[in-house]
């Protein structure tokens, strides 16, 4: 019995405590930096609410955080609307090659951002193949796929569309086949059985793909950077800036802050929804 | 453990209302044109600069005239190779760690976490939800302003592994679900230490999930920026000189070592999918259940 709960001491303390260490504790310090404040590259030690008073008075970072919010809101959006059909074409059609389909995703999403934005410039740069292929046809190419927020979106949906087909591929396939067997044999037409039964019992794990591309996106700065145009700033871009080119330190553990908090409330927002009456079969059953 | 699930047959669609023949035939064209569509999306840029790396009209391919200057370019460039190796040592140092944590963390979790283990799987998956970035400058507060410390690739490796922990877990918590506990017992009933159990019973059965977790883990953290940038302090990486890189425009080498990482990911998938499909491992993946949707 002793020797039990030391075994399960050492399972469950030893990773908490390397949480705790590497991702508990720098959140906390960043919070603590957020109350002090900068000057000329020093910090100085005084606890005080200055930079979230910046945040909220200066019209700027408003902009950049709005702005941010409708890009990520409307990103996950579109990523949901296009993973939904392709997790269930897979599903249906896959047959054997399920696995092969489900893999392929993962190529584009392990292979990094920074080479992802170099082959998105080949996708929407000036000399992006987009844009070549018109002007080799002897037309305009497009303005608006240069440097731009549409740019950004196209470039948001191609980095997480991976990550959400993944995500409601795997709900999918974590649902019960038999209920919708069920509801058609009593009588519902197609249609009826996936809104009453697969789209209410698949809705966690299409919450789940949602928070996964909203708070990536909330946060990019590569994207923005290299595919938005010069009225494309994102929240993340001005962030990761505070800790570069300005060196206001403590500036941008306050912006790290707010968007630590946007982003729980979008996860806790998410995740008011009865897990139960989902249906959500946890970590998968037996 | 076995719920009704496994036990009762699969019942097939056999009564119900069926659509009409050209309504499922529009259903699946659709569906199916989508799909496609999407991998087309997802590949094309990726072949794109491919054939853009390897020919000499870079910009517009098509069709190529093959040219591997990009490719020798790249070799012959020192920088790429300091970095290579840098971002092999940090994708094995974070993925060892990573892996590590995560076994012991779903471990903890299925057998010894009890009542407390909605508590627990919450703080372990939090890292999902935490962006990267922020994994990152919180570090770097840490280690670079309150204890002082210079980045380096060390602290590179415990920031990355952070963040690859709540994938990996999610990998071992497919794999360890389905694990039989009671094997453990009965070599331990046999006269097995504890550290034999794990050894010839646990380790042997579990490693299709472990070799997922560390390759995803690998890659990863291979191929970070967004954590890594804070916290290398002024060791190259290959993530960090191709930003660098890319910021004074896009050079044909810089689409010859994405097609090469490309590759070397491509071929890694593809292995697993052989292994696979072969039935020699399944890493986690369970092809009995399917046919989920009717």
């Amino acid at each position: 019995m002793t020797r039990k709960r030391l075994a399960g001491l050492a399972f469950l303390g030893i990773p908490t405590v390397y949480l705790l260490a590497f991702f508990v504790l720098p959140l906390l310090s960043m919070a603590v930096l957020s109350l002090w404040r900068t000057e000329n590259y020093h910090i100085i030690r005084e606890a005080s609410l200055g930079n979230f008073a910046t945040l909220l008075t200066e019209p700027a970072y408003r902009t950049f955080l709005m702005r941010s919010v409708v890009m990520a809101l409307s990103v996950s959006a579109l990523c949901i609307a296009i993973s939904w059909p392709v997790a269930y074409a897979i599903m249906l059609y896959g047959g054997r090659y399920k696995l092969m389909f489900s893999l392929a995703l993962a190529v584009p999403f392990l292979t990094g951002e920074v080479l992802r934005v170099i082959a998105l410039q080949g996708l929407l740069g000036p000399m992006g193949i987009i844009n070549a292929t018109l002007i080799r046809m002897g037309a305009a190419p497009l303005r608006f796929l240069m440097y731009s927020n549409v740019a950004s979106a196209v470039g948001l949906v191609y980095l997480y569309l991976p990550i959400s087909i993944t995500v409601i591929y795997l709900s999918l396939s974590n649902s019960d086949a038999r209920l919708v067997d069920a509801a058609k044999i009593f009588g519902a037409s197609p249609v009826q059985a996936f809104f009453q039964v697969t789209w209410p019992l698949n809705l966690f794990g299409t919450m789940i793909a949602a928070v996964l591309c909203f708070i990536p996106c909330l946060s990019t700065t590569l994207v923005p950077r290299f595919l938005g145009g010069p009225d494309g700033t994102l929240y993340g871009m001005a962030l990761s800036q505070q800790f570069g080119e300005s060196g206001t330190w403590a500036l941008g553990a306050a912006m790290g802050v707010v968007l630590f908090a946007v982003s729980i409330a979008a996860t806790a927002l998410a995740f008011r929804l009865d897990l139960r009456r989902t249906g959500y079969s946890g970590l998968g059953r037996s | 453990m076995t719920e009704t699930s496994t036990m009762v047959p699969h019942v097939p669609a056999a009564g119900g209302r069926r659509l009409p023949a050209p309504r499922i035939l529009l259903r699946t064209g659709a569906l199916c044109l989508v799909t496609a569509m999407v991998y087309v999306f997802l590949y094309l840029p990726i072949i794109h600069i491919g054939l853009g790396s390897a020919s000499r009209n870079t910009n517009f391919p098509y069709p190529p005239h093959w040219a591997f200057k990009a490719y020798a370019d790249l070799f012959a460039n020192a920088l790429y190779r300091t970095a290579l190796g840098n971002s092999i040592l940090l994708g094995l140092g974070s993925a060892v760690l990573t892996v590590t944590m995560s076994t012991m963390a779903m471990i903890g979790v299925l057998r010894f976490a009890g009542r407390h283990a909605r508590i627990f799987i919450l703080l372990f998956v939090a890292p999902l939800f935490v962006a990267e970035v922020l994994v990152g400058i919180s570090s770097l507060v840490l280690s670079g302003l309150f204890l002082g410390l210079p980045g380096n690739l060390f602290s590179a490796m415990l920031a990355n592994s952070v963040h690859c922990f709540a994938y990996a877990l999610l990998i071992m918590a497919t794999q360890l679900y389905r694990y039989d506990w009671r094997l453990d017992e009965a070599a331990m009933v046999f006269g097995a230490t504890p550290a034999q159990t794990f050894w010839l019973v646990t380790l042997p059965l579990i490693w299709p999930g472990l070799l997922g977790a560390f390759l995803i883990s690998f890659i990863l953290s291979f191929n970070n920026l967004e954590i890594s940038f804070y916290l290398l302090g002024a060791t190259p990486t290959l993530p960090s000189v191709a930003w660098g890189a890319l910021r004074y425009g896009v050079k044909p080498e810089l689409f010859a070592l994405a097609t090469l990482v490309n590759l070397t990911v491509l071929a890694g998938l593809a292995g697993m999918y052989v292994a696979m499909a072969r039935g020699w491992a399944k890493f986690g993946h369970r092809p009995e259940r399917g046919a989920a949707v009717g």
